[in-house]
């Protein structure tokens, strides 16, 4: 029971770190990025490349960040913004550009998997549990994120032009905000996620050059469910993952690993708006 | 071009190709044909691909899966039942049976009454992923990884396949050809351009994207069976997302919207695959995806358009374009016996509306909104900006917008019905901001609102279109029937809007609602509306519901004048009672700006920390 | 592979068709050419490269020694992507525009199926020298490396001596890892073991915190786990180890290339196999020898999978002496009835296309290398092709 809560909370707070980048840009931008899952896979093979540099494994998590925003800002600037008016298209130069991301990261780095250290290792004894530790510290890194954005939103002028471009981006513009700039630095910090969110995942996983892909899916339908929201996405991971943790522990976990796009799918139909309020 | 002639081109092209798939193995070597047979099968669901995407708007990631529902069902019946003539027929109807099962569960989930575009996009790229790990789990049944192989097929040559799968490519390709040129062809341009606009001239758009998807699965399980036939295996991969977005690839690349771009797509970029993929695995990928994006960014029609423009715009130099094509299309009055239009109600008000509320959350637009209108009358809703005027009207056109309250049209109670049904009990909406299909004529635009009457052929262009008198009239006064091959976009606003009340009124309504008909037209322009209002309701005895700001325009043309206020009707009489009254002064007053900007719906900037 | 020459090819793309339709490389009738579809691209891209090496290495041996009956040998590789569509363009290549003498190639079952039916139709020879789930019948192909009848049994036969009484299985969803554990749990059940559980997760699944929570509640004595091959397999390692799990620990799947990329979590792994590089015999010296010469630096360790294409090549050479001619009628019997000398031992494929092998129960080291603990010679690789001889 309590292996189970666990399994639910770490489960629910991966999700979460691995999906609040695409929210962010799928808010400000109504567009799916695509690039998500490459962007991911750039995270990872940033923190691969702390870990064969030696440096501290926490490291990795800015050195990822930084790969991720680079390239979010070129991808922004080069690709995203031509296709403003073609939100359809946009979608699919993104996900064009997941392939090539993923064939120049095969090309430089070979498609072998790898491993990066983890900053944590061995277990934790938890209620008379003894769980991965790495796991139990994500869901405390997954919690500083949500929060980190949240402040960011709620307590700077960005965050307030940011929400303003969300709700109306006519209106906000004619407020004159540079609803440009909004969409560029959004994107830029949304690239930026998801790149920490593939230095998040290497430790439990591997570095290869799809290692990204498994997870653009689910991230794809926790965002649709949550529309523009940190906290409706939460709600989503917890309901979601948890539904998946359950199926895979108590029917299999192959319909486990369909549980949360099915499921949202699902959800969407019967109730557009899903963990939305309105 | 006749009509007649136009076909027999196309059917002449056909035979071309049909001839040039004849002669393929001879000028070819085996291998070309070995990769060839299978490009053939793969184009013909690139094809699928461009209806749905090109055509009807709806960018698909999971046509793979139709694919391989009809190549599974030829793998697992000749498997598990062996190989006969009568297992084959069997293992086709359960192919095609099985896509229909999964186009139908699928437009359910993609295609409901607003549904956006993006979910049903996402949904399309959940159905592989799902599929394939269910083929997967099938474990000794479906092969699982592995799929199916070493079954016996049909004991054909190598060049009887290739012909099969050649004739199966040119006979859809030149089928779907047909179909997208005629007039119901045009209804799902109609559909990409402006599904609103559609479903408000009463065409039920979800069943018709759920039937064309449906024509879709099928022509793709037809080619996965033909391919498993073929290839005598069948692996997970043909119902893959990577084929699904190969197909998509290959569309986008061809062009878009052209049937044929995809074709070639599928064919070059498969072929050329073959050679290349071999040498390069990794380098092709990387080409294939930059070519993507930047044929995304700089040429979202696709190389195929773009090769057809270079010799056309060579020549454009030596020979100017001829002047507007001449118009194709004869209009007529119909037949005011042959009017089809919801009959008039036995004395009964045309529309009545009781108790109607809307509520946003816990802000009421809406409120205790009761009157009725009978035939021939000419209400005018007047009020400030925010009053609810055109939330009122949503109302009345669409039976999912209101909270509370009865809406009956003619008789008939609206319930819940969306908006293509309510204009099946005879409710026509004009919207504010002129509202019709911008790359369309102006024929088209009043052939597809004439589609819901007259079923459009699949194959044919028609070359007269009646008219009911009303529409005929609109046409007439304002000239818009002088300028019938004019795309809509050239059109100035003032035509626009006369060309959208011609597309309401071709509907036959009963009730008309108008949503400021005259906004940003010249004086005459205006005169000329009015006389038409008048003219339709006091001769065609329409029940007509507008909505104005101009209030000399309202006490010119109204019979009846409606004063909403904060959600509720304040003032509801003749059109001297409502100019005598001080609280509609007041309430004018109150509002500050009357009759300048328009009026918006509830918006969440008012929450909004500014 | 030089950038310049890529852009050449970018530049003849549309030429390449014209002219791929026109073109048969005409092939000088003083060669024999063997085709080699292997997953440059896609999941075996990790693995294929030791196999062309291996294949290299055979093909340069014969030349040196006067090639096969006075021709010289030449190898055509073309990537199958790992998959059936990719398969499909590369057998039709080497079949039909290379016009190949004979097709030996490791890959995977799904591009192996989808490969089969373009052999018939070409009546070319084709070994096959992947390790897979067993039960591929085909008059055309042979296989030289092990199928779960043979490979099972050392593992679990050594757990229970050492105690093991509960066991449990963990796959991935699909033909190997399901057609592996179908027969482990049937060997476990004959030999008087208990399964207390039974795990698939998806193919490409990363995370297998729901299967580990469940292995942690049953606490068996022994686990054994048949995943995909790369990011699944490491991935459960790696989760295991950090769960806390402490059973014997059996991987069905794991070569000695990606033990030693894990590091420390390989630790203690029990893996079986046809052939580490730890084999003490002077044929596998000499052939590490070899490869260390022909390879040096760019050597990629031989394993499990690239063995057994090496032996291959010598078997195919063997069989075309004996029938005295590269005509395939003559040539498909005639691979039954030669026996190779290699690194792994003296293999003959004759019992219904399959061979007997010795098989080898290792443990992974900390240093990553692998400790041969016991070896079992020619096991039997069952009823395979009971139609074929």
């Amino acid at each position: 029971m309590i292996a189970q809560t666990l399994d639910i909370v770490t489960t629910a707070a991966i999700l979460y770190a691995v999906a609040t980048g695409l929210l962010l840009v799928f808010g400000v931008m109504k567009i799916i990025n695509f690039a998500h899952g490459g962007l991911m896979t750039l995270g990872g093979y940033a923190a691969l490349i702390a870990t064969q540099a030696g440096l501290n494994p926490w490291l990795a998590i800015p050195l990822a960040a930084l790969f991720g925003g680079v390239a979010g800002m070129a991808i922004e600037r080069f690709v995203v913004r031509p296709l403003y008016a073609r939100p359809l298209d946009a979608i699919l130069a993104t996900w064009g550009l997941s392939i090539i991301i993923g064939q120049v990261i095969t090309l430089v780095f070979g498609r072998g998997v790898q491993f990066t250290q983890a900053p944590l290792e061995g277990t934790l004894d938890l209620f008379g549990e003894s769980y991965s530790a790495y796991r139990l510290a994500l869901v405390g890194i997954a919690a500083a994120l949500g929060l980190a954005l949240t402040a960011l939103l709620q307590g700077t002028r960005l965050g307030l032009e940011t929400r303003a471009v969300i709700m109306n981006e006519d209106l906000a513009r004619g407020l004159g905000i540079n609803s440009a700039l909004v969409r560029f630095i959004t994107f830029t910090l949304g690239s930026a996620l998801a790149g920490v969110a593939g230095a998040l995942i290497t430790p439990l996983s591997s570095v290869d050059p799809n290692m990204g892909v498994p997870w653009l899916v689910n991230a794809f339908m926790l965002v649709l469910v949550s529309g523009a929201s940190l906290a409706s996405l939460l709600a989503a991971c917890l309901v979601l993952g948890g539904a998946q943790v359950l199926v895979a522990t108590h029917l299999s976990p192959v319909l486990g690993g369909l549980t949360i796009a099915v499921l949202a799918a699902v959800i969407l139909r019967i109730r557009p708006q899903g963990f939305a309020r309105d | 071009m006749t009509e007649a002639r136009r076909l027999s081109l196309i059917l002449a092209v056909a035979l071309l190709a049909l001839g040039a798939i004849f002669a393929g193995p001879y000028v070819l070597d085996t291998y070309s044909v070995n990769v060839l047979t299978r490009s053939l099968l793969y184009a013909a669901v690139a094809l699928t691909v461009d209806l749905l995407w090109g055509y009807l708007g709806i960018l698909t990631f999971g046509q793979s899966v139709f694919f391989a529902c009809g190549a599974y069902a030829a793998g697992l019946v000749f498997t598990h039942m062996d190989f006969s003539e009568g297992n084959a027929v069997l293992a086709l109807a359960l192919g095609v049976g099985g896509a229909l099962l999964v186009a139908a569960i699928v437009g359910w989930l993609a295609f409901w009454h607003g549904a956006s575009a993006l979910y049903a996009s996402v949904i399309t790229l959940v159905l592989p992923i799902v599929a394939t790990q269910l083929l997967y789990s099938g474990g000794t049944f479906t092969g699982s990884s592995s799929g199916l192989s070493g079954f016996m097929s049909f004991d054909l040559s190598m060049e009887a396949w290739f012909w099969l799968a050649g004739s199966f490519l040119v006979a859809v390709t030149t089928l779907a050809y047909i179909v997208v040129q005629s007039d119901a062809g045009r209804l799902l341009v109609a559909v990409r351009e402006n599904e609103q606009r559609c479903k408000y001239l009463g065409l039920d758009t979800s069943r018709l994207k759920i039937l064309v998807y449906l024509a879709c699965a099928v022509i793709g399980a037809i080619a996965g069976y033909i391919y498993a036939g073929y290839a005598m295996v069948v692996a997970p991969e043909l119902a893959g997302f990577v084929f699904g977005t190969e197909l998509v690839i290959w569309t986008a690349l061809g062009g878009r919207g052209t049937l044929l771009g995809p074709v070639f797509g599928a064919l070059i970029v498969d072929y050329e695959s073959a050679q290349l993929a071999g040498d390069y695995p990794f380098v092709w990928q990387l080409i294939i995806g930059t070519l993507f994006v930047l044929v995304i960014i700089a040429f979202p029609r696709g190389l195929l358009p773009v090769l057809f423009d270079i010799p056309r715009k060579a020549l454009g130099l030596v020979r100017k374009r001829p002047a507007a094509p001449p118009a194709s299309v004869t209009l007529s009055t119909l037949d005011a016996a042959e009017t089809q239009g919801e009959e008039v109600g036995d004395d009964g008000p045309a529309l009545a509306v009781h108790g109607v509320a809307r509520r946003f959350g816990s802000l009421n637009v809406l409120e205790a909104i009761d009157f009725e209108a009978r035939a021939g009358e000419l209400v005018s809703l007047v009020g400030p900006n925010g009053a609810g005027k055109t939330t009122l009207m949503r109302c009345i056109a669409d039976g999912a917008e209101r909270s509370a309250g009865t809406i009956v049209i003619n008789g008939h109670d609206i319930g819940r019905k969306p908006p293509e049904a309510c204009v099946a009990l005879g409710v026509g909406r004009k919207f504010q901001m002129a509202n019709v299909f911008e790359t369309l004529t102006v024929a088209q635009c009043l052939q597809i609102a004439r589609a819901r009457h007259a079923r459009p052929s699949l194959w044919r262009r028609a070359r007269e279109l009646p008219l009911p008198e009303a529409a005929m009239h609109v046409l007439a006064t304002t000239g818009l029937d002088r300028q019938l091959s004019t795309p809509a976009h050239l059109l100035s606003h003032g035509m626009k809007q006369a060309l959208e009340l011609s597309m309401v009124l071709a509907l036959e309504p009963r009730v008309l609602l108008l949503d400021e008909p005259t906004a940003g037209l010249t004086k005459t322009e205006r005169m000329q509306i009015g006389a038409i209002l008048i003219d339709l309701t006091k001769k065609q005895g329409l029940c007509v519901l507008l909505v104005e700001h101009d209030l000399d325009f309202v006490r010119e043309i109204s019979s009846r004048v409606i004063v909403l206020h904060q959600g509720r009707i304040v003032l509801d009489g003749s059109v001297e009672e409502v100019v005598a009254s001080e609280l509609v002064k007041q309430v004018y007053a109150g509002s500050g700006h009357a009759g300048i900007a328009h009026e918006s719906g509830p918006s969440t900037a008012q929450e909004m920390p500014a | 592979m030089s950038l310049m020459r890529i852009s050449r090819r970018r530049l003849l793309l549309a030429g390449t068709v014209a002219a791929g339709l026109l073109a048969g490389p005409a092939l000088a009738a003083d060669t024999i050419t063997i085709g080699i579809p292997v997953g440059l691209s896609g999941a075996n891209s990790v693995v294929a490269p030791s196999v062309v090496q291996s294949a290299e290495l055979a093909v340069e041996e014969i030349n040196a020694k006067g090639g096969i009956l006075g021709k010289k040998v030449v190898l055509e590789v073309a990537d199958d992507a790992s998959g059936a569509a990719g398969a499909q363009k590369a057998f039709d290549s080497l079949i039909f525009q290379k016009k190949v003498d004979a097709l030996i190639s490791m890959e995977t079952s799904a591009a192996r199926n989808a490969g089969l039916p373009i052999v018939n139709r070409g009546k070319v020879p084709y070994i096959y020298t992947s390790f897979y789930e067993g039960r591929s019948c085909s008059p055309y192909m042979y296989v030289n490396a092990w199928v779960p009848d043979q490979q099972v049994a050392p593992i679990v036969d050594y757990f229970k001596d050492k105690g093991a009484k509960t066991y449990f299985l963990i796959g991935s969803d699909y033909a190997f890892g399901r057609g592996m554990l179908a027969f482990t749990k049937e060997y476990i059940e004959k030999t008087g073991g208990k399964i207390v559980g039974d795990e698939y997760a998806p193919m490409d699944a990363t995370d297998w915190t729901a299967i580990l929570s469940k292995v942690k509640a049953a606490n068996p004595d022994a686990i054994i786990t048949s995943t995909a091959g790369g990011a699944p397999n490491v991935t459960l390692t790696k989760q295991l180890r950090a769960a806390g799990i402490k059973s014997l620990y059996g991987n069905l799947a794991v070569d000695e290339g990606t033990a030693k990329s894990m590091g420390p979590d390989a630790e203690g792994i029990y893996i079986a196999g046809s052939y580490f590089t730890n084999i003490d015999t002077p044929a596998n010296k000499a052939f590490l020898a070899a490869m260390e010469k022909k390879f040096g630096k760019e050597m990629k360790t031989p394993n499990d999978l690239s063995v057994p294409e090496y032996e291959a090549v010598y078997a195919y050479k063997a069989a075309v002496e004996k029938a005295g001619t590269t005509d395939a009628a003559k040539v498909i019997p005639a691979l039954a009835e030669v026996t190779v000398d290699g690194p792994r031992g003296a293999i003959t494929m004759n019992k219904q296309r399959h061979a007997p092998l010795t098989m080898y129960l290792g443990q992974v080291k900390g240093d990553g290398s692998v400790d041969i603990i016991s070896t079992f010679k020619d096991v039997d690789p069952g009823e395979q092709c009971p139609k074929l001889k």
